[in-house]
């Protein structure tokens, strides 16, 4: 995504805060709803990393449009916005709506996602902070670090008393009636504020659960055997016929982190996190494109990046950024140049053994 | 029989009967042409036409009739037409919309209290009543006249992370009623309601209830086995002969980290018959044992009778996100045909009842296992089709492969607890697979990749689908031979639709948020 510095810097280009949502429900939104993803405030690289894991999940779109996105979900539901969207008075009160999200109260609603009020409890980290010494001091020992539970107290994460609570508005009345404490003190004598920091621990620990949560992350890749992955890059896999270890490789280990080397010899046309499909668009670094080679029936072949390439018609551009197009006829001859299509024969081959030993022999070219 | 009872049933509640708007539900029983009542087209999710006006051989002359755009979101909704309206839906709106114009007669929007807007699948429609669900849990019904709301009724629980995306199906006095969203541990269901008062008449879990019921000896405890997901987010398939009622089910939860859920976790990632006057199940297969990839088993369970291994059966065809193709005799379940519709690694082998054997080394791992397909899967939900001349079953397929991880490690996982990373497709086509032997005839493979797009095929010889271009194509059905597309501006995104009127044949699609008509050219 270096590219997208070349966005940052014009801010002339820069969408404003409601283009951008457009931006947001068009590039997300043709699998999922935006809102699902604002349940927490990440920071931008937490959100870059996001985008990457949809990228590779298919999301297409320009590089100008994921500079948008990024900026206007760094910006929007970034740590320091938290103040903004979700600890003012207003927002607390009667805050009911879905999974929609943080600060989607002060942001215009793109069209499709419709109004109403937000039906959810945006977490204030500093009081979910707060919140975990209460929770270590008086309800740690029966319902857990992560509230799962434990044989002496219920998972709280699946308790429908939390699901439904709002900033302690349910909690409250429950503790108010009197539950065991650790410190032996009554539970109705907590604070509301504590109950209030309670609830947003609570959430947290909830909203944890969820898919692109921060807390679970990536564990130790580097399993495999690097003496083997260097056989296998010199042997079975046939790497070399195309890289070496002294030219194109040489610190190869140094530009990128185990998880993005791993994606890039699955997947090199993903720049490393996956597919970034946008037909035109241009590559990410270092990615070279697939070609097509186009003869008419009587004239020269000419040779570009696809445009459009499919049963009927096929566009390409060439190299002087000419645009070139036909309708695809019995005469017309189209070949497809592939520098990749060596790894995508590798991907239906690997063992797991190959893939993580290649990973372990990759690491060492620093 | 049957019929006799259908008419008894609409004319209690008052309904009109066929010629006036309503939709009279005999047609439900019939492969009608002049309308597209229910979902699937029929009960039995073939999305087949015995029309032949527009054929293989003209098909190239076809050319758009109308356009309607609704400027709100992407339709996902595969339209009814009856009595000459299209009625369709995207989260949080209905439309009904003349089928010989495209001009819109109403259009409801429902105030949203949140829930996941991913997509809604449609409505269905009884007599003068339109159901549809939406993103914030509510099953609503609507007079079909005029759009005005009728009543509505809490289906989910919001805070339970639980939406509503699916059409319901209408079958005898039942509203069926699936339910979506995996982000919790929380069950899956199908419920059905009373059509005229929305008066919930049974509810089946897809994870028991008690330990000691059946299904309960696939769960570690009955802590795990409440929690365990199986969400029902596709619309079932009906045969009206057996009354049973074709349900797929979702993947178990926890999503990926599966440590707290030992097991096969029935009745998840299955197909299950149940019977729809009580919501008791009559039998299962399930595709998926012990699922930890996000392959639920919510394709559609298409419905045909052929004959195997020569003798004629009433079959069910499947073929399941985790690259299996399979066959069952859908009267009782028992499995006739399992193939490789898409190369899968994932599985050790098929057992004796023709389920895949999961390898435990394909499971998630801490450093990553090599999976295909990926999570998206070898299909999805977009509706695959089955033509009876052909004797093909046709199904959007996708070669992928990705890196599947653990990422929560505790004892007692929740949620997801893990992702996939990486990988790569390595193409997408259009699968001709002969039930018989579940073998691929042809593929024809799209240059530019695919898009989730549903299936429709014709007694003409064509089936009907998107492409990765933004293309409406139709396939010769024999050869797979490409023979007509017009460019749409978006990936088709539902499953197309045929109906005849007035000597006219149309062919309706959705592609982002426009409703497109084609005909022949008058």
């Amino acid at each position: 995504m270096a590219c997208c510095a070349a966005v940052f810097v014009c801010s002339a280009q820069e969408p404003g805060p409601a283009k951008a949502e457009e931006v947001l429900q068009k590039v997300c939104g043709a699998c999922h709803t935006p809102q699902s993803v604002l349940t927490t405030r990440r920071t931008r690289a937490q959100w870059q990393e996001t985008i990457d894991k949809m990228v590779s999940l298919g999301a297409k779109a320009t590089d100008e449009e994921f500079a948008a996105v990024l900026n206007y979900l760094s910006a929007q539901y970034g740590p320091n916005a938290a103040d903004a969207a979700a600890a003012t008075p207003a927002a607390g009160a009667g805050r009911r709506g879905g999974r929609g999200g943080a600060g989607a109260a002060q942001a215009p609603r793109p069209a499709s996602s419709a109004a109403g009020p937000d039906d959810k409890h945006v977490v204030d980290a500093a009081a979910a902070d707060r919140g975990r010494r209460v929770w270590a001091a008086e309800c740690i020992n029966c319902h857990g670090t992560y509230a799962r539970g434990s044989d002496n107290g219920p998972n709280l994460v699946r308790s429908d008393i939390v699901l439904h609570d709002r900033y302690g508005n349910e909690i409250g009345p429950f503790l108010k009636k009197g539950h065991p404490m650790q410190s032996g003190s009554a539970s109705a004598n907590l604070t509301p504020v504590q109950i209030a920091e309670l609830s947003h621990f609570l959430h947290q620990r909830v909203y944890d659960t969820l898919r692109g949560s921060p807390i679970f992350q990536m564990h130790d890749i580097l399993t495999g055997d690097a003496q083997a992955g260097a056989a296998y890059f010199n042997g079975e896999g046939g790497c070399t016929a195309c890289h070496s270890v002294t030219g194109d490789f040489k610190g190869i280990a140094s530009k990128y982190d185990p998880p993005t080397l791993l994606g890039k010899f699955l997947n090199p046309r993903a720049g490393g996190r996956g597919g970034r499909g946008g037909r035109g668009a241009p590559p990410a670094p270092g990615v070279k494109q697939v070609t097509l080679t186009v003869t008419p029936p009587s004239g020269q072949p000419v040779t570009g990046v696809p445009v459009v390439f499919d049963d009927f018609d096929v566009s390409i551009r060439d190299a002087a950024g000419e645009y070139h197009s036909w309708t695809r006829t019995p005469g017309l001859k189209v070949v497809k140049n592939d520098p990749y299509a060596a790894h995508d024969d590798l991907l239906t081959k690997y063992t797991d053994k190959n893939m993580h030993d290649l990973l372990a022999y990759l690491v060492t070219l620093k | 029989m049957t019929i006799l009872r259908n008419l008894t049933a609409l004319i209690f509640l008052g309904a009109p009967l066929a010629g006036q708007q309503g939709l009279n539900p005999a047609k439900l029983l019939e492969k009608p042409t002049d309308t597209w009542p229910v979902y699937h087209g029929d009960y039995s999710g073939r999305r087949y036409s015995t029309l032949t006006r527009i054929n293989s051989s003209n098909v190239k002359g076809l050319s758009m009739a109308w356009f309607y755009r609704t400027g709100v979101g992407g339709i996902k909704a595969t339209p009814l037409q009856v009595g000459g309206v299209l009625y369709f839906s995207a989260p949080d709106h209905v439309w009904a919309v003349d089928a010989r114009t495209g001009r819109e007669m109403w259009h409801y929007a429902w105030e949203s209290k949140g829930g996941i807007h991913i997509g809604n699948r449609g409505v269905g429609i009884y007599g003068n009543w339109l159901y549809f669900e939406t993103p914030d849990c509510n099953l609503v019904s609507l007079n079909i006249q005029g759009g005005k709301e009728r009543w509505r009724k809490t289906n989910c629980d919001l805070d339970e992370f639980y939406y509503g995306s699916v059409a319901p199906l209408i079958v005898k006095n039942h509203v069926i009623a699936g339910v979506s969203g995996d982000d919790l541990d929380r069950p899956g269901y199908v419920s059905s309601y009373d059509p005229e008062t929305g008066d919930l008449q049974w509810r089946w879990y897809v994870v028991p209830q008690k330990m000691g019921e059946p299904g309960s000896e696939t769960w570690p405890n009955e802590e795990a086995m409440k929690h365990g997901g199986g969400m029902t987010w596709q619309v079932p398939t009906y045969d009206p002969e057996l009354n049973l009622l074709y349900v797929t089910t979702g993947n178990p939860q926890p999503v990926i980290a599966h440590k707290n859920r030992a097991g096969a976790n029935l009745f998840t990632a299955s197909v299950v018959a149940l019977n729809p006057d009580n919501g008791k199940l009559v039998w299962y297969f399930q595709t998926s044992p012990h699922d930890t990839h996000d392959w639920d088993a919510t394709q559609v369970p298409v419905l045909f009778d052929g004959e195997i291994n020569g003798q004629r059966r009433k079959l069910l065809a499947i073929a399941a996100r985790n690259g299996y193709f399979f066959v069952l005799d859908r009267t009782n379940g028992k499995n006739l045909v399992t193939s490789e519709y898409i190369p899968a690694n994932w599985a050790k082998g098929v057992d004796k009842n023709g389920v895949p054997i999961p390898d435990p080394a394909k499971m998630r791992k801490l450093d990553g296992a090599l999976v295909s397909p990926n999570a998206r899967g070898a299909t999805n939900w977009p509706p695959p089709t089955y033509s009876p001349q052909t004797g093909l079953f046709y199904v959007g397929a996708t070669r992928s492969y990705s890196v599947f991880y653990i990422f929560d490690t505790d004892d007692n996982p929740q949620g997801w607890g893990g992702a996939e990373r990486g990988g790569g497709s390595l193409g997408s086509m259009i699968a001709a697979i002969d039930y018989k032997t579940g073998k691929v005839r042809w593929s024809h493979k799209w240059e530019s990749g695919g898009a989730r797009s549903g299936l429709m095929s014709t007694a003409g010889n064509v089936v009907f689908t998107g492409d990765g271009s933004s293309n409406l194509v139709a396939l010769n059905a024999t050869t797979g031979d490409a023979l007509w597309h017009a460019n749409v501006g978006a990936p088709v995104g539902n499953g197309p639709i045929t109906y005849d009127m007035d000597g006219i044949q149309y062919v309706v699609v959705a592609a982002g948020d426009t409703l497109w008509a084609f005909a022949m050219n008058r």
